[in-house]
């Protein structure tokens, strides 16, 4: 145990570690401030869940609209004239005629305006999902990736589940849930894709800079010859080897803990944290984001971070593996990240028309690189129900033969 | 010069060549293959570069106010072909779109089925050019008649270029695909670039420090002034790996076949005004230059570096702040838009001198501390 703990205060107490570290964090703080300037706007959604729950019925529909409607008339004593909708009062005011309005006035006829921008979303959820075939969907989707043959057979025969899937969402009403209105903000690709995939990397770089960092540690500084002729001897290994994990973990935890924890601090989720994923509120692009599985933003907020845990125990894992046979951290580094690239591509190079396109996307860079689509039935190629369990697992059998292989071949090895 | 030649050597073992060719290739698939095999990239835009190409041809590389008359010309002769084309096709006169003004016309948003399917015929099944060539040479009419036009909220340094552009008449009026297409296709080859001499340059000093060879050196004849050729070494090798990439990644970029806009001025492409106001050629050239600096300047910040770390960890932790800063801030003022206004007149020159100064300076530095360096064992 002992050596475990100092193994890992090499790391901890390597400055380059902690610089970057601390560098990563603050771009990452950087970033969240200087995209903050919705973050008051964002709240009325906080009002609306306290006012009418969560679920949007109806009824509760219909006392949001005589809401709306007594805030109108409050309008018409404010302007002297009686408008259908305060987009109606704007378009017919110029600034200057605003500029006259006391602050409470204005934030009164903002909050107006956000109360219609949602009530009108909210009003027109059937509509537009309606209009949504998945069938149809699937097949410009074919079209847009030229995928056939084989493939597309898959892909259809997938497409049809996901289908039941979506009828059984609307059935559950798990769509009829406030959220961000995400056609404004934006939010779900805000935060799983820019922050998340920044601080994947981030992590990525620091987790495989330690963990080779401590495999190659002995042979870079020459002090293989005495490390390894101890009792413990190559065994030291397997210190390392925990040693590694543990980091990869500390570092994981305290990259996501500071980036998100300023992040919901500066965003309050406080009241969406039970609205569903699927939500109509959260519908971005083209196609609304719907779950394969009844997942709150919560549950797929913690769901999303144990994936990148696992992934990277696996990175880390991996990377020691390949250390140990190279036994130079520089190109063991060079070769993680030309690995990452090569795999991440590699659906590319594959003729669209097998099965084999499909089966390529299972690795753990797409994983990674596809947070904000994990566990969706609309993530394009990956929307597969199994990709986030089979990628796992295969990839976790895959580590552990690697580090098997590669610790034995350590155990005979020369040491010069 | 033995020396040298064996550090040369040492740089450039075939481990650290593999590495390159590793490196290379993966960023090539990655982030360049696509602006080579895609262009131009679909149908508008290879009309675009056919167009442009047919200028050049006729008018030379600019375009006058006669010469915009003939190009009306053109434009309205093909609008007659398009016509007879649409009368041709009896499903197309039954609609009742026999010219082109009535096609244009049409309420496309509205449109059934049927008609749509004159449409798509003739779009995508079989590809007319007309038609194709027909837009884009509406767009290109377009921006000919809105060059005047200055864009809003432009600051007092910008007003003056656009006014002085204006006086000597320089128009953004020619299709500005190819040099798009080069902005995007140098910019992620400086990329491969600086990657490729970071990769090679970083570890060669550190490399004889680990190994302890060191001290046994520095009781050599050359003693401590072995560093300087070192670095010379290093010098030389760092512009013997962007020399060799960029021959090879400029002789892909003639493959997309773009030489008879080399004597066309930046400024004639659509949207591309710029503080100055070189030929095409002369801009790429310039480019190639700017690439030859960053390079130059990281491979000497990478050689510092490997002089004073105390491991392969710190060397690699080190340099991805700078590297990272450099793609985020730099790249596009300096390699991808040196010239272009929307950045301050003032910052292209200043982030080139800052960059090759920082890493001078460094270097000097550490040249400086190795001669007073304490030597321990």
């Amino acid at each position: 145990m002992r050596i475990v703990l100092l193994e890992c205060k090499k790391v901890i107490m390597s400055p380059v570690i902690i610089g970057l570290f601390l560098l990563f964090t603050a771009f990452n703080l950087l970033v969240i401030f200087n995209s903050s300037d919705h973050r008051e706007e964002l709240k009325i959604v906080n009002e609306i869940i306290d006012t009418y729950g969560r679920e949007i019925t109806p009824s509760s529909l219909e006392l949001f609209k005589i809401d709306i409607q007594n805030d109108l008339l409050e309008l018409e004593q404010l302007s002297g004239k009686r408008y259908d909708s305060v987009y109606d009062f704007l378009e017919g005011l110029d600034m200057e005629a605003y500029e006259r309005y006391s602050e409470k006035e204005k934030t009164f006829i903002s909050q107006l305006q956000l109360k219609e921008m949602y009530e009108s979303t909210a009003s027109s959820i059937d509509e537009n999902y309606a209009k949504i075939d998945i069938e149809k969907f699937g097949q410009t989707s074919l079209e847009m990736y030229q995928v056939s043959g084989q493939a597309a057979k898959t892909y259809l025969a997938e497409n049809e589940k996901f289908a039941k899937r979506f009828e059984e969402m609307i059935q559950n009403g798990e769509h009829k849930q406030w959220f961000f209105a995400g056609k404004a903000y934006m939010m779900h690709t805000f935060l799983f894709k820019n922050i998340f995939l920044q601080m994947t990397i981030e992590i990525l770089l620091l987790v495989v800079l330690s963990t080779a960092f401590l495999a190659t540690y002995e042979f870079e500084q020459r002090s293989h010859l005495v490390t390894f002729s101890t009792r413990r001897g190559r065994k030291l290994l397997l210190d390392k080897l925990a040693a590694s994990l543990a980091m990869a973990v500390a570092i994981a935890a305290l990259v996501l803990g500071s980036t998100l924890g300023v992040f919901f601090m500066v965003f309050d989720y406080s009241h969406v944290w039970e609205t569903s994923i699927s939500s109509a509120f959260n519908w971005e692009y083209n196609f609304p984001n719907v779950a394969w599985w009844d997942l709150s933003v919560g549950q797929f907020l913690l769901a999303v971070i144990g994936m990148l845990f696992i992934a990277i125990l696996l990175f880390s894992g991996l990377t020691f593996a390949i250390s140990i046979l190279v036994k130079n951290s520089y190109i063991t580094f060079f070769l993680v990240a030309a690995g990452f690239i090569l795999l991440y591509m590699l659906p590319g190079f594959i003729p669209h028309s097998s099965n084999w396109v499909f089966a390529v996307g299972y690795t753990l860079p797409t994983l990674v690189m596809a947070i904000p689509g994990l566990f969706m039935g609309s993530s394009g190629l990956i929307f597969f129900k199994n990709f986030e369990w089979v990628t796992i697992s295969a990839w976790t059998v895959f580590t552990i033969i690697t580090l098997v292989i590669s610790y034995r071949r350590f155990a005979k090895l020369d040491i010069q | 010069m033995r020396i040298l030649w064996n550090e040369m050597k040492k740089i450039l073992t075939w481990k650290s060549l593999l590495l390159l060719l590793i490196i290379n290739c993966i960023l090539y698939f990655f982030l360049i293959d696509f602006y080579i095999k895609h262009f131009p990239n679909g149908r508008p835009a290879l009309d675009s570069y056919r167009i442009g190409i047919e200028m050049i041809d006729k008018y030379g590389p600019s375009m006058d106010d006669e010469e915009f008359k003939d190009f009306l010309k053109t434009y309205d002769a093909q609008v007659k072909e398009a016509d007879q084309y649409l009368q041709s096709d009896p499903q197309a006169v039954e609609e009742g779109i026999d010219t082109y003004k009535k096609f244009m016309d049409y309420d496309w948003n509205n449109a059934p089925q049927e008609v749509w399917k004159i449409r798509e015929q003739i779009f995508f099944e079989e590809k007319v050019n007309t038609f194709w060539e027909l837009q884009e040479r509406e767009r290109l009419i377009e921006f000919h008649e809105l060059k005047e036009m200055e864009p809003g909220g432009t600051t007092p340094a910008q007003k003056k270029q656009y006014a002085k552009l204006a006086k000597e008449g320089i128009f953004g009026n020619y299709p500005e695909i190819v040099i798009t297409n080069f902005h995007d296709y140098i910019s992620n080859v400086a990329v491969a670039i600086l990657f490729s001499v970071v990769a090679v340059m970083s570890p060669m000093i550190l490399r004889d420090r680990t190994r302890q060879i060191v001290p046994l050196q520095y009781t050599a004849r050359k003693g401590r002034s072995l560093l300087k050729t070192k670095l010379l070494a290093g010098f030389l090798s760092t512009l013997l790996v962007v020399t060799s990439l960029l021959v090879i990644y400029m002789g892909l970029y003639s493959l997309n076949n773009t030489s008879m806009f080399f004597d066309v001025r930046i400024n004639t492409f659509i949207g591309n005004e710029s503080w100055y106001n070189p030929t095409f050629l002369q801009y790429i050239l310039f480019t190639i230059g700017g690439i030859y600096l960053v390079g130059i300047a990281f491979g000497l910040a990478a050689m510092g570096f490997s002089t004073i770390v105390p491991n392969t960890l710190t060397l690699l932790g080190v340099q991805i702040p700078f590297v990272a800063g450099f793609l985020i801030f730099g790249l596009n003022r300096m390699i991808t838009f040196p010239m272009n206004m929307w950045f301050p007149k003032w910052q292209m020159p200043v982030f080139f001198g800052l960059l090759l100064l920082s890493s001078l300076i460094f270097v000097w530095y550490v040249i400086r501390r190795e001669k007073k360096m304490d030597i321990m064992l």
